[in-house]
C-alpha cells in the first residue's frame, strides 16, 4: 500500500471505526480519529450522553456502558460497535493531538464540519515539509447502517486512489468517476504538511 | 545483521550501499535505503562528503520509491550539512524533471528545507559579520537557482502534482522573504535557538541579503500567483491547484496582513461557478473559498479590518453567515477583551437566548424584512455604521469606532443565535418568517386583525404548533402572562402614542392575549418603542448619524436587557449582576465624549412625554385587561403552565425588565413601576435540577389533563401537533413520552389516539432522522421505538381482533423497528415465543395477518420482512392458524407478481423438507429457509433456534415412533402437512407447481405419503382437470402410481372423465405404465369391447381391487349405463385361460367367488343364463363345474335347472374331461336324490366309475332305482351296475364295492367339506 490513510469523524467511533476496520481488513495503512472534544455516546436520554476522554479504551468504555444497561446499548447497537472498535484498536484518538502518528497522504472525513476541522488544523500546523496531503469529505449519516455504507464506498475510493501512481495528478478524474458511480457528492481540499 | 554495526564504517556504508544498489526486490531495497539513510544520518560531514557521490549513484535506480527515498536522503543530508549545497543543487534541479511525479515533489519537499536553512545561515551571518564565506555564497546562488526552477515549475500552465507542491514553494518563498508582523523583529541572541526566521531581522544591514529586494521579489511571486486566480487563466486550472492556490493565498494573508489588500479583492471576485470546468467540483472550490475566506475573517489585524464587511457579505452569499458570525464574534472577543471586557462579557452571555426577539427586532430595523433575508439586512446596518465613521471625522472617532462595532457585535449575536436556534430546531425557516408575519399584522393594529385570521386559519396546524413553539422556547417561562401583561401596557403605551384612540379596549385585549402567547411580538412590540425614534432619527438628515451610533445602542442594550430576562430561567444564570449591566448602559451614554449627548437627552424626553402621557389614560384599561385576561387564562394551556414557575423565577425577571427600561426609556418606567413592585416581593428559589423537573412534568401532566376535556371543545387538530411537540421537545430525561403515551392509550379513540401518535412518531422519526449528531439520532431512535412499540402492544392487548387501529398505526407509522415487527410475528405465529400464551385466540392470528397483507401492499420497502412473517405463520404448527396464513398467503399474496417467486421457493423448500426423513435433514433444511428467508433480519436468533429445535425434536421423536410401530398413522402426518399444506394451496393456484409433488411423492416417507393422500382428493377437485394436470398424468415419474391412482380416482369421481383425459390413461397404460389399475377409474367409460379385452389384466388385480373394478363396471357410468352386464362379466371370468393369459388359477377362482359375493347382482337367473350359455362352449370352461357347485351353493332353488346342465353334461360325455367329471360327481353327490335320475343315465361303465368314485352315492341309487317304477325303465346293464341284476355276484361286486367305499367316503366328505367352504365363504 503506498499510502497512509487517515479516518476521521467527530467521535471516533461509529463512522470512522466502521471505516477503518473495513480498511484495516483490506490491508490499508489506516488510522482513525475524532476531531471533537470529547467522546460522546447515546446515554438513557438526549440529555445524558455517555462523555468520555479520547484515549479511553474502548474496552473500558465497552464494560463501563454493559454495567449500566446492558439491554438498552445492545438495542441501539452501541455495545456491538465497541465490540468492534475494540478488535481494532485501543481507544479514540483525537485528530487535533495526533501530530506524533506521522503523516498522512489521504485524510478521510464524514461531516463537513469535521472536514473543515481537520483543514483548520491542518493549516494552523506547521506547514514546512510541503508534503501534500489530501482531506476528502464523503458525508455520511451518523448511523450504523449509513456507516457501513460510508464505509464501503470510503473503501472503493482508496482503492481508486491507491491504483494511480500519485493521486495528485488524478484527483480530479478519480472524484469526479467516483461521484458518477455512486452518486454521491465529495468534498476534498489539499493541504500540506 | 547491517544495523547491529554502530558506529558505522566507510565501507560498512559503502558495501550497504551497494547492497541497496543491487537488491532486487523492491520491498528489502527500500527497508536497506532505510537503513543507510539512518546510518548516514550519523556520520559527519567528512564522511559524508566521499559518500555522497554514492547516493547520486542511488538516484540513477529504476523504481521510483528508491529515487524518492535516495532524494529525501541528500535533502536530509544538505540541511544537516549545508556546506553539500553546492553538490547537492544540482542534483535537486535535475530531479526536478523527473518522470515519476512523486520523485519531483520529494524534491521540492527538500528544496523548501534547503532553501530555508540556507536562507537563514546566510542571512544570520551575514548580521554577524561583513564578509560571508564563499561557500555560503555559492550555496546561496545555488539556492537561488534552485529557486528559479522552481517558480517555473510553479508557473508554467497545468504540470500536475508536481505544480501543486510548487505553488506552495512559492508560498513558502513569499513568506520567508516578507517579515512576519508577529514574530520578534530581533535575531536570537544566540544561534540555533529554535525560533522562527524573520526577515525583518536583517534590518537592512546585509552584504548582499536586501530587504527591499526580497520584498519586491515576494509582490511578484504572489502578484504571479493572484494572477494564476484571475480570469481567464483560473480557467485553464485543475480544481486541485485551483484548491491550493486558495489556500496558498489565505495562508499568506492570513500571516502577512500587510498583503490583505491585495489578496482579498481576488478571492472575493472568484466565483466558482464561472470557472470550474468541471463542474463537479465547483462545490469543492467554493468550499476551500468559503474556508479561505472564513480565516481571513479570522484574522484580527487592524489592516484586516476595512475588509470585514465584504468578507461577511460574501460570506453571507455564500450562505455561510452563521459561521461567519461565530468567527466574527471571535475576533470581537479578542478584541473586546482588550478593549471593553465588562461590556463584552455581558453581550456574549447574551448570545444564546438572543433569538427570535431580537431578530424580529432587528429585521424591524431593517424595514421588516423576511427571516432569510435578516442576515443581509444586518450587514446592511453594518456599512451604515462604516459609513457614519467615514462620514464623521471627529475626536471621538475611536469611541465612536467602538460603540459602532458593539452595535455590529450585537447584531452578529442576534443572528449568531439565530443561527444555533435555527441548527436546534427541526427547519425553522418558514417558522421564523412566520413569526416576523405575525409580528409584522400584529403591529399593523385593528386594521390586520381578519389578516391575522386568514394567516392562522391558512397555515397548517403543525406549523402552527411549530411557530407557537418556537416563541414558547425563546421567550420564555419568566414572562408569566402577569408580567408580559404590565410590559405590554407600555408597550400598548408607546404603541398607541400616535394613533392610540383608534384601538377600542377590545382590540387590545387581543393583542394582549395574543402576545402573551407570542412572546416574541410582545419584544416587537416592545422594541418598537425605541426602535422607530431611532429609525426616524437616522433618516432625518447625516449629522444625526452620529447620535443615532449610541442611540442604537442603547435600544440594543434595551433589547439585550430582555433577552437576558429570556436567558435567566433558561441558562439558570439567576445570579447574573443586573445591576452592573445598567451601569454599564449607563457608561456607554455618558462614555460618549463630544456627542451631542443633550441631543440625545432631548429625544429621549420626548419620548418620555409621550409615553407617560398615554400610560397615565391607559390605567384604567389596563386593570381591565389583566381581569379579562385571567377570565381567559384557563383557555391559554401554556401561559398558565408558567405560573407555577413564574412565581419563583418572575421578580427576578421583573427587577431586570424594569431596569431595561429604565435604561431605554427614562422616567416613563416610574409610572409602569406600580403594576411590578408587588411581584417583587416573592422569595427567589433556586430550584435544583430535580425540582425544575418535577415541575415540567407537572406541567406536562396539567396540559395532558386539559386536553382531556378540550376533545369536546373541537380544534384538536391543531392542538394534538403542539402536545406531541411540547412532549417530544421537552427534556427526555422526564419521561414525558410515557405519560403522553399514557394519556394516549387510556382512551386511543376519544383521544384521537391514532394521529396523536403518529404526530409523536413523526416528530421523533425527524429527530431521528435528521443530520444531527450519534447519540441523539440513536437517543430519537430508541424512544421511536420504545413509543410505537408500547402503542401497538397496547393496541393489540386491549382492543378487540376485529379492531383495524392496530393495522392502521403500523401502516402510516414513518418506519418499522424490528421489535414492532416481532410483536406482528408473534401475532401471527402464536407460540413462537412465549410458550404459555397459547390461549391466544384464532382472531388475534386473523387480525395480524390482514395486518401483515396490509404492510405488504402498504410498505413496500419491508415487504419481504413481513412476507417472511406471513410464510413463517403458514406452517405454522396449529392448524388453525396456518390455515388462516395459507388462505392470506394463497389467496392474497400469491397473486402478486413481486413476491410469488418468493412465496413458491418457501413453500417448495419446506415440501422438501418434508420429505426428508432424516430428522438431521429436516432441521437442516429448516434451517437454510430461515436463513434464506432472514436476508438482512437478524432478529431474534434465539427464539427462532428455539422453534427450529423443537420442530426438529417432534420430527425426530415421530421418526422414532414411526420406526418403531409401522401403523400407518405415525405422528408424523401432522408434521408433513404442516410442511406441505401452503405448497398444496399453491398447486391450486398454479398447476404446474404439481408436478413436483409427483416428484417429491417416490421418495416420501410413509407418513408424508398419507399425508399427501388425505390432501389429494380436496386439492384435485379444487384443481379439476387442467392441460397442466394432463401433461403431469401422462407421464408421471415413477414410484408415484399410487398418487397418480388417487388423483385419477378423484378426477373420475362422480364426473365423466374427459375424453383427454381417458385418453391420456389409456396411452400412459400402452406405454409406459402396464398397470390395468389406472384404468380401473375410467373402466366405466370404456367401451364394452375394450374392457373384455381387458379382463384378463383385471381379475390378475389384488382381489380387492379387482372387486373395485368390478363394481365400476356393472355400475358404469350415470350416462351410459353398465359396461357389461353380470352374466358378461362372469362368462368373460370362464374364458379365461390360466395358461393363455397367464395368470393364476387361484386368481380366476377368486374372480368368481367375488361374483358369488355380489348376489344381489348375480342372481340365480344371471346364473342360470350364464350356464346355460357356457355348457355351450366347446371346450366347456374349466372352471365350469365350480360354477355349478357355487351356483347349487349360492341358490339351492337352482336345482332344478341344474339337473338339466347337468344332464346335457351327461350328454356331451362329461366323463371326458377328468376335471369337470370330478366336478360332476361332486355336484351329483350334493344334489342327490335330485341327481339320481341324471346319474342314471350315464352309461353304465362311467356309472360304475362314478359310483366307485362316490360310495356313499351307490346305497341310496340303489335304493332309488330300487322302486318299481324307475327299476323297469333302467336298462339291464345299468341295473348290473347297480347290483340290481340277478345274474350279478353281489359277493364280488360288494367286496370290491365295499373296498371302495372308503374312497369314496372320503371323497364324499372332501366335497362336502369343500361345498360348504365355498358356501360359508360366499355367505
Amino acid at each position: 500500500m503506498k499510502f497512509r490513510y487517515a479516518m476521521v469523524c467527530s467521535s471516533n467511533q461509529n463512522r470512522s471505526m466502521e471505516a477503518h476496520c473495513l480498511l484495516k481488513k483490506q490491508g490499508f495503512d489506516v488510522s482513525s480519529y475524532g476531531t471533537g472534544t470529547h467522546v460522546k455516546l447515546p446515554g438513557p436520554s438526549l440529555r445524558e450522553p455517555n462523555v468520555y476522554e479520547f484515549g479511553t479504551p474502548y474496552k473500558h468504555m465497552f464494560d463501563d456502558l454493559r454495567r449500566k444497561d446492558p439491554e438498552l446499548y445492545k438495542r441501539n447497537g452501541i455495545l456491538p460497535m465497541l465490540k468492534r472498535n475494540l478488535s481494532v484498536k485501543l481507544a479514540p484518538q483525537r485528530w487535533q493531538d495526533n501530530a506524533a502518528d506521522g503523516y498522512f497522504d489521504i485524510v478521510f472525513t464524514f461531516e463537513e464540519k469535521v472536514f473543515d476541522m481537520v483543514l483548520e488544523d491542518l493549516h494552523n500546523r506547521d506547514q514546512v515539509l510541503l508534503k501534500s496531503v489530501l482531506v476528502i469529505n464523503l458525508e455520511v449519516k451518523d448511523n450504523h447502517e449509513e456507516a457501513a455504507v460510508g464505509a464501503r464506498l470510503a473503501l472503493d475510493l482508496c482503492e481508486q486512489i491507491e491504483a494511480v501512481e500519485s493521486w495528485e495528478d488524478s484527483v480530479d478524474d478519480i472524484l469526479i468517476c467516483f461521484e458518477n458511480k455512486h452518486r454521491r457528492k465529495l468534498l476534498y481540499s489539499i493541504s500540506f504538511y | 545483521m547491517v544495523g547491529i554495526m554502530n558506529p558505522v564504517s566507510r565501507e560498512k556504508l559503502a558495501s550497504l550501499s551497494n547492497s541497496v544498489k543491487f537488491a532486487t526486490d523492491l520491498g528489502p531495497k527500500l527497508e536497506l535505503c532505510r537503513q543507510l539513510k539512518r546510518d548516514l544520518l550519523e556520520e559527519d560531514a567528512a564522511a559524508l562528503s566521499e559518500f555522497l557521490s554514492h547516493i547520486f549513484d542511488l538516484y540513477s535506480d529504476p523504481s521510483g520509491p528508491v529515487r524518492k527515498l535516495a532524494t529525501e536522503i541528500i535533502g536530509e543530508i544538505g540541511v544537516k550539512h549545508l556546506e553539500f549545497v553546492p553538490e547537492i543543487a544540482p542534483f535537486l534541479i535535475t530531479v526536478l524533471e523527473d518522470a515519476t511525479p512523486a520523485v519531483a515533489r520529494q524534491s521540492i519537499s527538500c528544496s523548501i528545507d534547503l532553501f530555508r536553512h540556507t536562507l537563514e545561515k546566510t542571512a544570520i551571518q551575514g548580521l554577524h559579520s561583513s564578509e560571508l564565506d564563499s561557500d555560503l555564497e555559492s550555496s546561496w546562488s545555488w539556492m537561488l537557482k534552485l529557486k528559479e526552477k522552481i517558480y517555473s515549475i510553479a508557473f508554467q500552465p497545468g504540470s500536475g502534482g508536481v505544480k501543486l507542491v510548487a505553488l506552495k514553494f512559492v508560498e513558502a518563498v513569499i513568506l520567508l522573504y516578507t517579515p512576519n508582523p508577529n514574530g520578534s523583529s530581533e535575531p536570537p541572541p544566540n544561534e540555533g535557538t529554535p525560533i522562527e526566521f524573520n526577515i525583518s531581522w536583517l534590518h537592512g544591514r546585509h552584504p548582499f541579503l536586501n530587504v527591499g529586494d526580497l520584498s519586491i521579489e515576494a509582490s511578484q511571486r504572489l502578484v504571479l500567483l493572484l494572477d494564476q486566480l484571475r480570469f481567464p487563466t483560473v480557467k485553464s486550472l485543475t480544481t486541485s491547484v485551483i484548491v491550493v492556490l486558495i489556500n496558498s493565498l489565505s495562508a499568506i494573508a492570513k500571516k502577512r496582513p500587510a498583503y490583505y489588500g491585495r489578496i482579498l479583492p481576488v478571492l472575493l471576485s472568484l466565483d466558482p461557478p464561472s470557472f470550474v470546468i468541471k463542474e463537479v467540483h465547483v462545490y469543492g472550490a467554493n468550499n476551500a473559498l468559503k474556508n479561505a475566506l472564513l480565516s481571513c475573517l479570522q484574522c484580527s489585524h487592524p489592516s484586516a479590518a476595512p475588509w470585514r464587511d465584504r468578507l461577511l457579505g460574501a460570506l453571507k452569499d455564500m450562505e455561510a453567515g452563521g459561521l461567519a458570525e461565530v468567527a466574527l464574534n471571535q475576533v470581537h472577543k479578542v478584541n473586546g477583551s482588550v478593549e471593553d471586557e465588562k461590556d463584552h462579557s455581558s453581550v456574549i452571555k447574551e448570545e444564546k437566548p438572543m433569538t427570535k426577539a431580537c431578530d424580529a427586532a432587528g429585521s424591524n430595523v431593517g424595514r421588516k424584512r423576511s427571516g432569510t433575508e435578516d442576515s443581509s439586512g444586518l450587514a446592511e446596518t453594518g456599512d451604515v455604521s462604516g459609513k457614519r465613521v467615514r462620514s464623521t471625522p471627529s475626536v471621538s472617532e475611536e469611541s465612536t469606532k467602538e460603540l459602532n462595532r458593539n452595535t455590529s457585535m450585537s447584531q452578529g449575536d442576534i443572528s449568531s443565535a439565530q443561527s444555533t436556534t435555527r441548527k436546534v430546531d427541526v427547519d425553522t425557516g418558514p417558522v421564523q418568517q412566520l413569526v416576523a408575519m405575525f409580528g409584522a399584522l400584529v403591529a399593523q393594529g385593528e386594521k390586520a386583525v381578519g389578516s391575522l385570521g386568514i394567516l392562522i386559519s391558512s397555515i397548517s396546524a403543525d406549523l402552527l404548533a411549530e411557530v407557537v413553539m418556537a416563541n414558547m422556547r425563546n421567550l420564555p417561562p419568566t414572562h408569566s402572562h402577569t408580567d408580559a401583561d404590565d410590559e405590554l401596557l407600555e408597550d400598548m403605551c408607546i404603541v398607541g402614542s400616535n394613533t392610540q384612540a383608534k384601538y377600542p379596549p377590545s382590540f387590545l385585549v387581543d393583542v394582549v392575549s395574543l402576545s402573551s402567547t407570542f412572546p416574541p411580538i410582545a419584544a416587537l412590540l416592545n422594541s418598537q418603542q425605541s426602535v422607530p425614534n431611532e429609525i426616524v432619527k437616522t433618516e432625518v438628515g447625516e449629522e444625526v448619524d452620529v447620535m443615532a451610533g449610541p442611540n442604537s445602542t442603547v435600544a440594543y442594550a434595551g433589547m439585550a436587557h430582555e433577552a437576558e430576562n429570556a436567558l435567566l430561567p433558561g441558562m439558570e444564570k439567576i445570579d447574573v449582576p443586573t445591576p452592573s449591566d445598567i451601569q454599564d448602559v449607563g457608561n456607554l451614554e455618558s462614555g460618549i465624549p463630544g456627542l451631542d449627548s443633550s441631543f440625545h437627552y432631548d429625544g429621549l424626553s420626548d419620548a418620555q412625554a409621550a409615553s407617560s402621557l398615554v400610560s397615565t389614560d391607559l390605567e384604567d384599561t389596563s386593570q381591565e385587561q389583566g381581569t379579562s385576561f385571567g377570565g381567559k387564562s384557563p383557555l391559554h394551556v401554556l401561559p398558565s403552565i408558567s405560573i407555577e414557575r413564574s412565581e419563583e423565577l418572575s421578580p427576578k425577571a421583573a427587577v431586570n425588565d424594569s431596569s431595561g427600561v429604565v435604561s431605554s426609556t427614562a422616567t416613563s418606567v416610574v409610572s409602569s413601576h406600580p403594576f411590578v413592585l408587588p411581584k417583587m416581593s416573592a422569595p427567589v428559589v433556586n430550584l435544583s435540577d430535580d425540582q425544575k423537573d418535577d415541575v415540567q412534568k407537572l406541567a406536562y401532566i396539567r396540559i395532558i389533563e386539559a386536553y382531556k376535556q378540550i376533545a369536546v371543545a373541537g380544534g384538536s387538530q391543531v392542538r394534538s401537533s403542539l402536545l406531541a411537540y411540547l412532549g417530544v421537545e421537552l427534556p427526555s430525561e422526564l419521561d414525558l413520552h410515557k405519560l403522553l403515551r399514557d394519556h394516549i392509550l387510556s382512551d386511543y379513540i376519544n383521544h384521537e389516539g391514532h394521529e396523536l401518535t403518529l404526530r409523536v412518531l413523526y416528530r421523533l422519526f425527524g429527530e431521528a432522522e435528521e443530520e444531527s449528531d450519534f447519540f441523539s439520532c440513536t437517543t430519537a431512535a430508541s424512544a421511536y421505538e420504545t413509543f410505537l412499540l408500547a402503542v401497538a402492544e397496547t393496541l393489540r392487548d386491549t382492543f378487540p381482533p376485529s379492531d383495524k387501529s392496530l393495522s392502521k398505526l403500523l401502516g402510516e407509522a414513518p418506519c418499522l423497528p424490528k421489535s414492532v415487527l416481532n410483536l406482528l410475528e408473534c401475532l401471527c405465529s402464536p407460540g413462537i415465543s412465549e410458550k404459555a400464551e397459547e390461549s391466544q385466540s384464532g382472531d388475534r392470528v386473523t387480525q395480524g395477518l390482514s395486518t401483515v397483507w396490509s404492510l405488504i401492499l402498504l410498505r413496500p420497502p419491508i415487504r419481504d420482512v413481513c412476507l417472511k412473517i406471513a410464510l413463517q405463520s403458514a406452517v405454522h404448527h396449529l392448524e388453525e392458524v396456518r390455515m388462516k396464513a395459507i388462505r392470506l398467503v394463497a389467496n392474497k399474496l400469491y397473486p402478486l407478481p413481486s413476491i410469488s417467486q418468493q412465496i413458491e421457493d418457501f413453500a417448495r423448500e419446506m415440501l422438501l423438507s418434508a420429505v426428508n426423513i432424516d430428522a438431521a435433514e429436516i432441521t437442516d433444511a429448516e434451517g437454510l429457509i430461515i436463513e434464506s428467508h432472514k436476508d438482512s433480519e437478524l432478529e431474534k436468533p434465539s427464539h427462532e433456534h428455539q422453534s427450529v429445535s423443537s420442530t426438529g425434536k417432534d420430527i425426530s421423536a415421530i421418526f422414532h415412533q414411526s420406526e418403531t410401530s409401522q401403523s400407518g398413522s405415525s405422528p408424523s402426518v401432522p408434521e408433513a402437512q404442516r410442511c406441505m399444506s401452503l405448497y398444496f394451496a399453491l398447486c391450486t393456484k398454479k398447476h404446474s407447481l404439481f408436478g413436483q409433488i409427483f416428484i417429491v411423492y417416490s421418495s416420501a416417507s410413509k407418513a408424508v405419503k398419507q399425508a399427501i393422500h388425505r390432501h389429494i382428493p380436496i386439492l384435485v377437485r379444487t384443481m379439476g382437470l387442467s392441460s397442466d394436470l394432463l401433461e403431469i398424468i401422462s407421464d408421471p415419474p415413477t414410484g408415484s402410481e399410487n398418487l397418480l391412482m388417487q388423483v385419477l380416482q378423484t378426477l373420475t369421481e362422480g364426473t365423466v372423465p374427459s375424453a383427454e383425459l381417458i385418453f391420456t390413461i389409456k396411452k400412459l397404460f400402452d406405454s409406459k405404465l402396464k398397470d390395468v389399475e389406472i384404468l380401473v377409474p375410467v373402466l366405466p367409460f370404456l367401451p364394452g369391447d375394450e374392457v373384455l379385452l381387458l379382463f384378463p389384466y383385471l381379475v390378475n388385480l389384488p382381489l380387492d381391487k379387482f372387486q373395485a373394478a368390478l363394481t365400476r363396471l356393472l355400475q358404469g357410468s350415470s350416462q351410459s349405463g353398465p359396461v357389461l352386464s353380470p352374466a358378461e362379466v362372469l362368462i368373460a371370468i370362464h374364458g379365461i385361460d390360466p395358461e393363455r393369459d397367464g395368470i393364476p388359477l387361484k386368481k380366476v377362482t377368486d374372480a368368481c367367488n367375488a361374483c358369488f359375493e355380489q348376489r344381489h347382482i348375480f342372481t340365480q337367473q344371471i346364473l342360470a343364463k350364464v350356464l346355460n350359455q357356457l355348457v355351450e362352449q366347446i371346450p366347456l370352461p374349466l372352471l365350469f363345474m365350480r360354477t355349478v357347485l357355487q351356483a347349487i351353493g349360492a341358490f339351492p332353488g337352482l336345482v332344478g335347472f341344474i339337473m338339466e346342465i347337468l344332464s346335457r353334461l351327461v350328454s356331451k360325455q362329461i366323463w371326458k374331461y377328468p376335471k369337470l367329471w370330478v366336478g360332476f360327481l361332486k355336484c351329483a353327490f350334493l344334489t342327490k336324490p335330485q341327481s339320481f335320475s341324471v346319474l342314471l343315465q350315464l352309461p353304465p361303465p362311467q356309472l360304475e366309475n362314478a359310483l366307485n368314485r362316490t360310495a356313499a352315492l351307490k346305497a341310496p341309487l340303489v335304493a332309488h332305482a330300487s322302486q318299481e317304477n324307475i327299476r323297469t325303465s333302467l336298462p339291464r346293464s345299468v341295473l348290473a351296475v347297480l347290483g340290481l341284476s340277478p345274474e350279478s355276484q353281489p359277493s364280488s361286486q360288494v367286496q370290491t364295492s365295499q373296498a371302495h367305499t372308503g374312497d369314496t367316503n372320503n371323497s364324499e366328505k372332501d366335497a362336502v367339506a369343500e361345498i360348504s367352504k365355498e358356501s360359508s365363504g360366499a355367505s
